[in-house]
């Protein structure tokens, strides 16, 4: 499946399809068909949608995915549902401005553990990016095989950026160094919401309502100002070549981008528990010796 | 307004007079003395498609062909003909696309059949779309005809007229040669111009005098201004000219392209994508040949002057396929846009049946560039003197109207001058020029506005403009007898 977005295949699967097709070079708003009469796919693994069918997979899946966080393959096929129209095309665009982006789509880089080979990552130098990146995999117990397939972008080339956005996030985690859990996440989706405009990132931070009180007030507090400002003030992260910074000096890759580094989620959530946990020991103990 | 000089004019011509006017001019009579200048009826400064369309119109009507009339041109008029073998291989970068209305003109005073009709292209078809939302335009008469009426084979089918504006002037001066009877002054400039003196035997106080480089003098009852966008007869009438620059340049090129279009020989088509750094045209020459009009900024259009001709003919490929975002990148690059356009072109839609056809080579040395400026002249007339063509007025090009508005204006001047001529009247008079101004002004001030507001409404790149803009050219597209009616305002009203 990694070879599904490479070129040769989709370019010639496209050119097939616009040549015997005129109505499909037409964007894909303007298509007409109904359940009983889908048209080819523009790329593997493609599954157009009508319009209407597309609204509801972008509710039902929103919906879903709001109840229950943990459920990648809907949030990934939410994030599809409201790319398209405009918002894929515009960070697509994006990319194509920039000499690194224009590289990116070009080469079609796919990022799975093997084309990273992640046992050679361990071994870099520890202010490396591709160790900062092993250690953030280790440490969350998550693989950068899990991301799912794109199959609801009708354009092929938005749909290899939409792929390569998706592929990223465990870079980005790595970068601003935000744990998995649902606080970080949510901070998280709020610099991405304000670095790539993809709808479903901004949506994602409504999941923010259901944060505990004292999370509700960090995010508020400190990682929500943050993800805002850094958001959008650093340059594009769709255009790292991050297969090309793996041996970079995560620190120096940081000020390249102009990117700060938030507070450690991790530990300040350790002193909060530790904190508390002083207090509750110190209630204990006055009400011991009170007895 | 009785004629200022009846006494001084029996007394110095009392020869059979030919027409009413020619009464009042000198003839050879008055320029005996060195001092006194020479007295023509009609003086034009220009030598351009305006001012040759209004001489050779005076010359060649019954009623103005008794007037004196004198052509003036800082170039060698006989250096700007079309050379009689000149090879369909190659063309002027400097075309224009004449509306049957200017046609029409052209045949009346006998000039177009002394055009080189082999370099001139009629096409039947135009297709305009937006280069964010590829929203489309197509026109051609048959499409546009009122609701429920019936198909009728007779109806012209072509839109415009693509011809190289030196094919324009040769005819205009082969017509004029034919008819003879204009004192030209090739290669020749105005030093000056100011107003006569009252003298005891002749009051020139409100002629216009025009001193040449030559050493002549020569006053004119009526100074018609040719002489384009910085036309010294403007200021001498102390009329301003008012309007904008555009901050963008026309890019102009002459192309070979791969064939000879996608509707063969018969049926050319033209072709325009409006970019919101301006709109980028390619309309058909005879063969295989077209001309490039690229609207664009300053900075993109020196880019593209300075790219080799491989990187050129992509990148002209590229204004009509790629995205603006793509087009943004290719202008920043120093070189090697071809290589980056045919990577492109594999992700990028594109239906080649609505685009024009590759450009596989462009004629050496004639990429150009000259700024877009839209201008208006106050007033068309002043005492003794009009106005015609370019000097006043300027338009953008995305209409193709500029030369068929000056064609526009001799026309009129022409018939303006032949009612006063008719009616006795002093050809110079404001009274006589009157409706000479009231003819043009408000059509060409319209054209120049819609023409502006269409460079406005397109240079916007994103947000609901572009949506509603979308919608409205569908609209039209989808509204024959609407499509019709902005058809023929185009085309010169009819």
């Amino acid at each position: 499946m990694a070879v599904s977005l490479k070129r040769p295949f989709t370019a010639t699967v496209s050119a097939a399809v616009r040549s015997t097709h005129t109505s499909l070079s037409l964007p894909a708003s303007c298509r007409c068909f109904s359940v009983l009469n889908r048209p080819p796919p523009n790329y593997e693994g493609h599954i157009p949608l009508t319009r209407v069918e597309r609204l509801g997979l972008a509710a039902g899946s929103g919906l879903l995915s709001f109840l229950d966080p943990r459920r990648g393959d809907l949030i990934a096929a939410f994030g599809e549902a409201t790319a398209q129209p405009y918002f894929i095309y515009k960070l697509r665009d994006r990319m194509l401005l920039n000499p690194t982006g224009r590289r990116i789509l070009r080469d079609r880089p796919r990022l799975t553990s093997t084309s990273l080979a992640i046992p050679r990552l361990r071994q870099l130098p520890s202010n490396t990016l591709g160790y900062a990146y092993a250690a953030w995999l280790d440490r969350e117990g998550v693989s950068p095989d899990t991301r799912a397939h794109v199959r609801y972008i009708d354009d092929e080339e938005c749909a290899y950026v939409m792929q390569r956005y998706r592929e990223c996030h465990d870079f980005y985690h790595a970068l601003v160094g935000l744990p998995v859990f649902r606080e970080g996440e949510v901070a998280l989706k709020a610099f991405e919401y304000a670095n790539t405009g993809l709808p479903m990132t901004g949506l994602a931070v409504f999941s923010a309502l259901t944060l505990k009180k004292a999370e509700w007030r960090r995010f508020w507090d400190i990682y929500g100002p943050w993800a805002i400002r850094n958001g959008t003030k650093t340059d594009d992260v769709i255009n790292i070549y991050w297969e090309e910074e793996l041996e970079t000096d995560i620190n120096e890759l940081r000020a390249r981008i102009g990117i700060e580094k938030p507070p450690d989620l991790r530990t300040i959530r350790k002193a909060a528990r530790d904190k508390k946990k002083q207090e509750k020991e110190g209630r204990e103990h006055a009400a011991a010796s009170a007895v | 307004m009785p004629p200022r000089l009846p006494v001084i004019a029996h007394w110095a011509c009392p020869s059979t007079p030919a027409t009413r006017v020619s009464i009042f001019s000198f003839r050879r009579c008055a320029s005996s003395s060195a001092t006194s200048p020479e007295i023509y009826d009609v003086v034009c400064v220009g030598g351009g498609p305006a001012g040759l369309s209004l001489l050779t119109g005076l010359r060649n009507s019954p009623i103005t062909s008794g007037l004196k009339v004198a052509l003036i041109d800082g170039q060698d008029l006989q250096k700007s003909r079309l050379p009689k073998d000149a090879s369909l291989g190659s063309f002027s970068n400097r075309c224009s696309s004449l509306t049957p209305a200017s046609v029409r003109n052209l045949q009346e005073i006998g000039a177009w059949k002394h055009a080189n009709a082999s370099r001139i292209q009629p096409y039947q078809e135009m297709q305009v779309w937006d280069g964010v939302s590829d929203a489309r335009i197509s026109f051609d008469w048959d499409t546009a005809r009122p609701l429920l009426t019936p198909r009728k084979p007779s109806q012209p089918t072509t839109i415009a007229y693509m011809i190289e504006n030196v094919n324009t002037t040769s005819a205009l001066l082969g017509r004029l040669e034919e008819l003879g009877g204009v004192a030209t002054f090739s290669s020749t400039k105005v030093e000056s111009i100011e107003l006569g003196k009252d003298a005891e035997d002749l009051d020139l106080s409100s002629w216009p005098i025009l001193t040449l480089s030559n050493g002549k003098t020569l006053a004119a009852r009526l100074l018609v201004g040719a002489d384009g966008a910085n036309s010294p007869v403007r200021s001498f009438a102390g009329i301003e000219s008012r309007g904008w620059d555009y901050g963008r340049h026309g890019v102009v090129a002459s192309l070979k392209l791969e064939g000879p279009g996608r509707g063969g020989a018969e049926h050319k088509i033209a072709y325009q994508r409006f970019l919101p750094t301006g709109p980028i045209a390619m309309l058909p020459l005879p063969g295989n040949m077209s001309t490039l009009v690229w609207s664009t900024t300053p900075e993109r259009a020196a880019k593209l002057k300075s790219l080799s001709p491989n990187d050129f003919i992509a990148m002209v490929n590229a204004g009509f396929r790629l995205s603006t975002a793509d087009l943004e990148y290719l202008h920043s690059i120093p070189s090697g846009q071809a290589e980056e356009i045919a990577w492109r072109g594999k992700h990028t839609p594109i239906n080649e049946a609505q685009i024009p056809t590759n450009v596989v080579e462009v004629q050496a040395g004639t990429v150009a560039n000259f700024p877009l400026k839209m201008r208006h002249a106050d007033t068309y007339t002043g005492e003794r003197v009009a106005l015609v063509g370019d000097a006043a007025h300027t338009i953008h090009p995305l209409a193709g109207q500029g030369l068929n508005q000056g064609q526009g204006d001799a026309a009129a001047l022409v018939k303006t001058i032949e009612h006063a001529v008719t009616t006795g009247q002093d050809i110079g008079s404001l009274l006589a020029l009157e409706q000479y101004n009231s003819d043009r002004y408000a059509e060409n001030n319209a054209m120049l506005g819609v023409v502006d507001k269409l460079h406005r409404l397109y240079a916007v790149e994103s947000g609901p403009i572009v949506g509603l803009r979308s919608l409205g050219l569908r609209a039209v597209d989808a509204m024959g007898p609407l499509k019709g009616f902005f058809m023929n305002r185009a085309a010169g009203g009819a």
